[in-house]
């Protein structure tokens, strides 16, 4: 029993990685109604500027609130240079020049740190409690416990601030919200900063555990990319319960299914993800949206 | 997606010559016809990449992408040395001309298509050898058009059996570091010296580099006391392998042979391991065993003991601050290599040990011919080179395994921060 | 095409009938489509082996980047799986060399097996719109990988496999290399006509609806669900007879051939070259395979950075790709002597700029 605990214990551990950036993803959707594949580049990015604060000495959560801003400037200027280029031509092409922001962005952060992955220290001590013969390193419980209220922050800021609001109406509707009076390419530009910066709360949330890298969230991505899409894509809690989902269904997978084995459990998740999609287009919280001719 | 204007078919007329001039404009940016292509022999017999003053060698790995890091380090470190050696004045070779090594580096992303192509673009720029690949997937894809252009894809940085073990069947392709056969052997010799009863759990990566210390593993404890009782395997690309080693840790193993190649990953498996309580003896392979990038974070010192095969120097182990070897390889890096290679892996340290084996194969080609080159170079025997460990020499007579075929087992001491020797189980 | 842009919604620019061309542009296009045949022909006679690689490999990619086209360009459906039957494609052949099939067989299986895994995903998952489609295609590169590692018995495993096969006859008198490029070439022109005249037809037609509005094309009586599956159906297809190209040009295939990231970087190429266009197509082919050639003579240690910034530089420029290019200048030459030939009328040539999005659909279609 206490190793069935365990496994999910774990599973919800590397859950709470996908969800971090999950969250961001989301977050940039709603504000911008775009996919961003330059999400985990921008989290990397922001968390380097704390790696270097660290390495100069400053205390960890001075190097992450230094990373927010960082990260909201980032998010800002590449929103303000770049994506709003492209914000009103064919979505593909703005996909596409996210894919170049990542590659941009992934071959900067190796410009001044290199490839090689570095050692990051944790905001939490490095301990583990035992609680009824199953082990919680104080990490994970850390990373969930800042998930979890980012989350109900997020949650917050749509639902019930008129920044929110707005932002949701620009990204559903850019036209009539210029029409009504919304500073259209301010709140974008607000959205993508946030979005940097939740990204770099992420990064800064996982690195000491995947160590900071220029593809640190790469294949994250992918993973972060199917918990949104999962949990409805505008929605904080979809997106984190559908994380946890992933994290804990892979984790089982390896541990009790022998033909699947470690191997292939990658698979178990995204196939349930094919089947729950199939069977619900809109996601496990999304809103059944209907098309207009 | 979103609505898109109905874009009307209309651009066709002028596709056949849009298509044209490009096509043209290919062959004109890569140039270069069929007639002067640099493939033939050369006027005085001489192959192609070689005058009386200079040598061409190119080398391909991955630069960007997850595994730029040893990519990247593979050829710093051969640039390293060359650039000293060539300061120096240039290398001597046995037809009594020195000459200078002209080195190019591309980058293939661990993409093995993209290796050929960069194997086809060095070769057509008139390469001698192709020198110190890294990557079992992107050097296996190079293997044959070598082997049948007869271009020497020699000391790979790579541990697979594929470039080792037969050399009859390619005679132009030599593998340089120990085979992971032999690491994991290494690993259950000295369980099996113990002569007692020992429990295992085994980790791996599932692919060549994980099965084959498997491999050499078994083979080694085949019929005696020590007995596998778990075993788990991860893909690379797997974020962390806390459920790996949550299932391993319940079969509270006397050992854990932990075969993993990507340094987070095996960090985490350190710290996992001892937050569930489970404290086995850990054997680590020689890519993934660096003090300051892997045992330190990972809280090596609260094992019984760690373990792994070496066979080079840390040039940045205090153990080591006052070899000359390792002061040379530290000049000749900051001068040559570090632009290349921010932070330093153990590639470092062996592609500097391949230029020096290279230089030793140049020092025997008493012709300026591939063939003169690839004898020489199969025929080298008891070299110590440069950064590797006192006693570890390079032996590349053998048909059937790498340049290096021993390794050392060193035993890490958390007192001193580095390895030390081992003195039984 | 006349019902597709008729019904579509009022921003659509409004050329319903074709053109009609002048005589010079008409012998305009035939030398020019002599000039490329002369020129795919004589090219791999005159080059060395690293360029004719090249050649092959921008055939091999052009073939994959059609499919990947169908279903995005044409059809409007985000993949993000081509990867997968690229690989699949791949290791059919290579299974098909080793057991000493005829190679028609493998040819034939290579784009069968592909197609058919390609429209089974399809019928599961066409009912999707956007990024719920988008997902499914991701997970195929993602479990396939560890899948083709862990069958290692059809497919070599981790190792990979070398696959030597379509050597040149003797009789030809042609190196390898040289004969690879022909076979992979005649391949390529065939799909190319095919695949051309297929979207210039009815069923091009309905490609356009479905990726218009679905509702639209329902309402037209053609079925979105089916329209998709073929389109899947047929990018799966090419992207399997990729693979069989991709085997013949490198002779090697191994779990990397279908990683994730080379999706991504295949969608990139397309939409650089020019979404729904068949010059696009050989565009983002000659850009998918040359760029990283001419990064790497740059600076090998900055490819990624190098990549990056051609990418955006280009999309900045020419937001519909590199086939806009002569539409572009071409339009603004036009602009600037309006009488010129062909210029009344001509809504904005390099269809990007006032792109006013019907914003009921920008904002439903993409989840």
């Amino acid at each position: 029993m206490s190793y069935f605990v365990q496994v999910v214990v774990d599973g919800l551990s590397n859950g709470a990685i996908y969800a971090a950036l999950a969250l961001a993803i989301v977050l940039v959707f709603r504000a911008t109604g775009l996919v961003n594949f330059a999400q985990g580049g921008m989290a990397v990015a922001a968390t380097f500027v704390a790696y270097a604060l660290v390495r100069a000495g400053v205390p960890v959560l001075a190097a992450l609130l230094a990373a927010v801003v960082a990260g909201f400037a980032l998010g800002a200027l590449l929103e303000r240079g770049v994506m709003r280029h492209f914000e009103r031509g064919e979505p593909d092409t703005a996909i596409v020049a996210t894919i170049a922001l990542l590659l941009l962005l992934t071959g900067g952060s190796a410009f001044f740190f290199g490839y090689e992955p570095h050692p990051f220290p944790s905001l939490f001590p490095n301990r583990t409690f035992e609680v009824l013969g199953v082990f919680v390193s104080l990490r994970s419980v850390g990373t969930i416990v800042v998930l979890l209220a980012v989350m109900a922050g997020l949650q917050l800021l749509f639902r019930s601030t008129k920044l929110g609001l707005a932002m949701r109406a620009v990204a559903d509707n850019p036209e009539s919200s210029a029409l009504s009076a919304l500073p259209v390419s301010r709140l974008l530009m607000v959205g993508w900063g946030l979005a940097a910066a939740l990204g770099a709360i992420a990064g800064v949330l996982v690195a000491p555990q995947l160590f900071i890298s220029p593809g640190m969230l790469d294949f994250v991505l992918v993973y972060a990319l199917a918990a949104a899409i999962l949990g409805g894509l505008d929605s904080p809690v979809g997106a984190v319960v559908a994380a946890a989902f992933i994290g804990v269904a892979e984790s089982l997978a390896g541990a009790y299914v022998d033909i699947v084995g470690d191997d292939l459990k990658i698979a178990v998740p995204f196939l349930a993800v094919m089947v729950i999609l199939v069977l619900r287009p809109q996601g496990l919280f999304g809103k059944k949206t209907t098309v207009r001719v | 997606m979103t609505t898109r204007k109905a874009r009307p078919m209309r651009i066709t007329h002028r596709s056949g010559a849009v298509l044209a001039t490009a096509s043209i404009a290919v062959l004109l940016v890569t140039g270069c016809t069929r007639g002067e292509s640099a493939g033939g022999p050369g006027s005085d017999g001489a192959s192609p990449g070689i005058t009386d003053d200079s040598i061409s060698i190119g080398i391909s790995s991955p630069l960007s992408g997850p595994t730029a890091g040893p990519g990247s380090c593979t050829v710093a470190g051969l640039a390293a040395y060359i650039g000293a050696k060539n300061a120096d004045g240039g290398f001597e070779f046995g037809d009594g001309q020195t000459r200078q090594v002209e080195f190019t580096y591309l980058d293939d992303v661990y993409d093995p298509a993209r290796a050929v192509s960069n194997f086809r673009q060095l070769t057509n720029d008139g390469i001698f050898a192709y020198v110190g690949a890294l990557g079992t997937p992107t050097n296996a894809a190079v293997m044959p058009i070598a082997e049948e252009e007869e271009v020497p894809q020699v000391l790979l940085t790579t541990g697979a059996r594929t470039f080792s073990e037969d050399a009859d069947a390619h005679p132009w392709t030599t593998g340089f570091l120990p085979t992971y056969v032999t690491e994991g052997r290494s690993f259950g010799e000295l369980l099996v010296d113990a002569g007692q009863p020992i429990t295992v759990a085994t980790l791996a990566q599932n692919d060549d580099f994980g099965e084959s210390y498997l491999d050499g593993f078994n083979e080694a404890i085949d019929g005696s006391q020590v007995e596998i009782v778990a075993s788990a395997t991860y893909e690379p690309t797997d974020t962390t392998l806390d459920s790996q080693v949550t299932e391993l840790a319940a079969s509270g193993a006397d050992v854990l042979l932990s075969a993993v190649s990507v340094t987070p990953l095996q960090v985490g498996v350190l710290t996992k391991a001892q937050s569930l309580g489970w404290l086995p003896r850990v054997f680590l392979p020689s890519n993934t065993s660096t003090p300051g990038t892997i045992l330190e974070p990972g809280g090596a010192a609260a094992y019984p003991g760690v373990y792994t095969p070496s066979f080079s120097k840390n040039p940045n182990s205090p153990a080591f601050a006052e070899d000359e070897d390792v002061q040379a390889y530290n000049a000749a890096f900051e001068e040559y290599g570090s632009q290349i290679a921010a932070t330093y892996t153990p590639h470092c340290a062996w592609s500097y040990a391949e230029g020096a084996v290279l230089e030793q194969a140049f020092a025997g080609m008493e012709e300026p011919t591939r063939d003169s080159f690839m004898e020489s170079l199969r025929s080298i025997t008891d070299f110590q080179a440069p950064m590797l460990l006192d006693g570890i020499t390079v032996d590349t007579t053998s048909s059937d395994e790498s340049g290096i075929s021993t390794v050392q087992l060193v035993r890490y001491d958390a007192a001193t921060g580095g390895y030390g020797p081992v003195d039984g189980y | 095409m006349a019902t597709a842009s008729g019904t579509a919604p009022a921003t659509a620019p409004a050329t319903t009938a074709p053109r009609r061309r002048s005589p010079l542009v008409r012998l305009a296009a035939l030398l020019g489509g002599l000039a490329l045949a002369v020129v795919l022909v004589v090219a791999p006679l005159v080059s060395s082996p690293f360029i004719n690689y090249q050649l092959s490999s921008i055939m091999v990619f052009a073939v994959a980047l059609l499919g990947l086209n169908v279903v995005m360009g044409y059809t409007g459906q985000v993949s993000l799986g081509q990867s997968a039957f690229l690989g699949l494609g791949a290791y059919v052949t290579a299974y098909g060399v080793v057991q000493g099939w005829p190679l028609w067989l493998s040819l034939v299986l290579s784009a069968a097996l592909p197609a058919t895994v390609g429209m089974l995903v399809a019928l599961a998952a066409a009912r999707l719109r956007g990024l719920a489609l988008a997902m499914i295609t991701i997970a195929l590169p993602i479990v396939g990988v560890p899948l083709a590692r862990r069958l290692d018995e059809f497919t070599g495993g981790s190792q990979g496999q070398v696959v030597s096969f379509l050597r040149a006859p003797e009789t030809t008198g042609l190196a390898n290399d040289q004969w690879r490029y022909y076979v992979v070439t005649v391949i390529a022109v065939v799909v190319f006509v095919l695949v051309r005249n297929l979207v210039r037809g009815r069923v091009g037609r309905s490609f356009a609806v479905v990726k218009e509005n679905e509702a639209v094309a329902l309402s037209m009586g053609v079925s979105p669900y089916r329209t998709k599956v073929l389109a899947f159906t047929i990018a799966s297809l090419l992207g399997g007879l990729a693979g069989f190209m991709y085997l013949a040009v490198v002779q090697y295939t191994s779990p990397e051939t279908l990683v994730f990231a080379t999706s991504i970087n295949l969608v990139a190429a397309m939409v650089i070259g020019g979404s729904a266009s068949i010059v696009g197509t050989v565009l983002g082919a000659l850009y998918y395979v040359l760029v990283p050639v001419v990064a790497g003579q740059v600076s090998s240690s900055r490819t990624a950075l190098i990549s990056g910034a051609v990418l955006l530089a280009v999309l900045f420029v020419l937001p519909a790709g590199l086939a806009s290019l002569p539409r572009r200048v071409g339009g603004r030459l036009r602009r600037r002597t309006p009488a010129a030939e062909g210029a009344p009328a001509t809504p904005d040539p390099d269809g990007t700029a006032p792109a006013v999005p019907t914003p009921a659909a920008a904002s439903t279609d993409r989840r």
